[in-house]
């Protein structure tokens, strides 16, 4: 049957006068409201039928998802949980992994695994910010909150006194940096940004302060834990150089581009 | 697997967050509520179709409908983006691969188009919290099926008030694709694509009640601070 024959045959009798009393919706209706003209053996005219609206908006081609190799997932630490060393209840613990950090953030884990167990517990690898640096450990995926993705990376170089932020793995960024002295090395491995401070007094950090899960392996005793900044300076001609107490500094317009590129959660690589 | 007529809206939602808040909205305890959904003959998905106890729409204007639309396809989007990411849905039979990431791709298209229309009104992206239903086979499941009767739901509930027709027509393309995928979900677990007769509207309220008792949507962690000094090493 014929498209034009199946609209006649549908409209017709009474419910073409029903259409025509639906389209009519206005005592001034638009030519298109109108209803529309019987033909002799009452069907109705397909022609005369109104147009349908056109839409506001139709949405684009449907994307299958990319590559995932850029990306990066995060967790906030719902309550304090302990990391244990495998995914199964009862395992030596690692570490007490708190809700917090010192400086009063969420605190966030990197995911570098999961896994679930026998009983159906998900359990998630995360890197851990803990002495000594670059463990890992196993928390029970309920003590962690939803994940956040990124899709970057900062890379520095200790040898060339450098920082690259790469998006998607390709670099955007980079810049000389200031690092650790001799007796107070910036620790070497892989770490990630944990939160992000700004607006405070004082001009020694710069304008903004990253927090990193990195720590000094010999300040310890340093406020806080000695944790590892990623931060501006108020000594800018120190830097490049080997010239902190561990932590990393860039200069001040350079640190306010990072903070513009860099989301907390991002993977750090110091060698 | 359930047969084509006895899955229960307790055996989709096994968490119980949505059940809760359904309950809830006919102002009875998740137990009494389950007990007269069971003398029916199964509380079946239908429960999410069943009228209210109270509360006509509220007046809403286009933009805040477009707002609250985005808000739920981002929760959509990012619920299937994470299955697929997470391995979960390349863990499932190749027919329920092909559902979930046709599912994906398509929510994820309407995100595009309706924060393109909104454009500075879009809002930032809200943080989302699935409670590890991205994680597994069985949860996945039962979360999209779930979501996606709901989504039908709301979007027979809003699009009448639209007061662009233009606006509307947009909706109801979306209404129509929404339906389809419910109807695939459905189809998939093993139940009746079309469950009733007619899908009765539901207010924004009412999905607004129902999402937020599933707290998908948290607050933002609190990952910057400011004037709190610096006390890393420097």
């Amino acid at each position: 049957m014929s498209r034009r024959r199946i609209l006649a045959w549908a409209a017709g009798g009474a419910a073409a006068a029903t259409l025509a009393a639906v389209a009519g919706s206005g005592p001034a209706g638009t030519a298109a409201d109108r209803a529309p003209a019987a033909t002799p053996d009452g069907a109705v005219d397909a022609r005369g039928l109104p147009a349908p609206v056109r839409p506001a908006f139709t949405p684009g081609r449907p994307r299958a998802l990319g590559a995932d190799r850029f990306t990066s997932r995060w967790a906030p630490v719902r309550r304090p949980a302990t990391a244990l060393a495998r995914p199964a209840a009862g395992a030596p613990a690692v570490a007490r992994v708190a809700a917090r950090t010192p400086e009063g953030t969420t605190n966030i884990v990197l995911v570098i695994g999961r896994r679930t167990d026998a009983a159906g517990r998900v359990w998630v690898r995360a890197r851990l910010a803990t002495l000594p640096n670059g463990r890992t450990g196993w928390l029970p995926r309920s003590a962690l909150g939803g994940y956040g993705t990124v899709d970057t990376e900062l890379r520095v170089d200790t040898a060339r006194l450098t920082a690259t932020l790469l998006v998607r793995g390709r670099p955007v960024f980079r810049a000389p940096v200031g690092i650790g002295q001799t007796r107070w090395p910036t620790p070497r491995g892989r770490f990630y940004v944990r939160d992000e401070l700004t607006r405070f007094a004082g001009r020694t950090y710069g304008p903004v302060a990253f927090g990193t899960s990195a720590r000094s392996s010999v300040l310890t005793d340093w406020p806080a834990g000695g944790f590892v900044g990623i931060h501006g300076t108020d000594r800018p001609d120190l830097v490049p150089g080997r010239i902190s107490h561990g932590c990393i500094r860039l200069r001040n317009a350079d640190i306010l581009v990072l903070a513009r590129l860099m989301p907390v959660g991002t993977p750090l690589t110091v060698d | 697997m359930s047969g084509p007529t006895d899955l229960t809206f307790a055996d989709i939602d096994r968490d119980e967050a949505l059940l809760e808040a359904v309950a809830a909205l006919h102002g009875e305890t998740r137990a009494a509520f389950l007990r007269k959904a069971a003398i029916g003959g199964g509380a079946l998905l239908a429960a999410l179709a069943m009228p209210p106890s109270a509360g006509a729409a509220a007046r809403l204007t286009d933009t805040a409908v477009l707002q609250f639309g985005l808000r739920f396809e981002r929760l959509q989007a990012t619920f299937y983006t994470e299955a697929d990411r997470l391995g979960t849905v390349g863990r499932m039979p190749a027919a329920k691969q092909q559902w979930a990431r046709t599912l994906g791709a398509h929510e994820r298209a309407h995100v595009r188009i309706i924060k393109q229309i909104l454009g500075d009104k879009a809002g930032p992206r809200p943080f989302f919290d699935f409670h590890g239903s991205t994680e597994s086979d069985g949860s996945f499941t039962r979360t999209a099926v779930a979501m996606e009767d709901l989504t039908v739901a709301l979007l027979t509930g809003v699009t009448p008030h639209m007061q662009d027709r233009r606006l509307s027509a947009a909706l109801f393309g979306l209404l129509t694709t929404e339906a389809r995928h419910a109807a695939w979900a459905r189809h998939l677990v093993g139940t009746t694509p079309a469950a009733r007769s007619f899908d009765d509207p539901r207010p924004v309220a009412d999905v607004q009640s129902i999402v937020d008792a599933t707290h998908f949507i948290r607050a933002s962690p609190r990952l910057r601070r400011r004037r709190s000094r610096p006390r890393f090493t420097g």
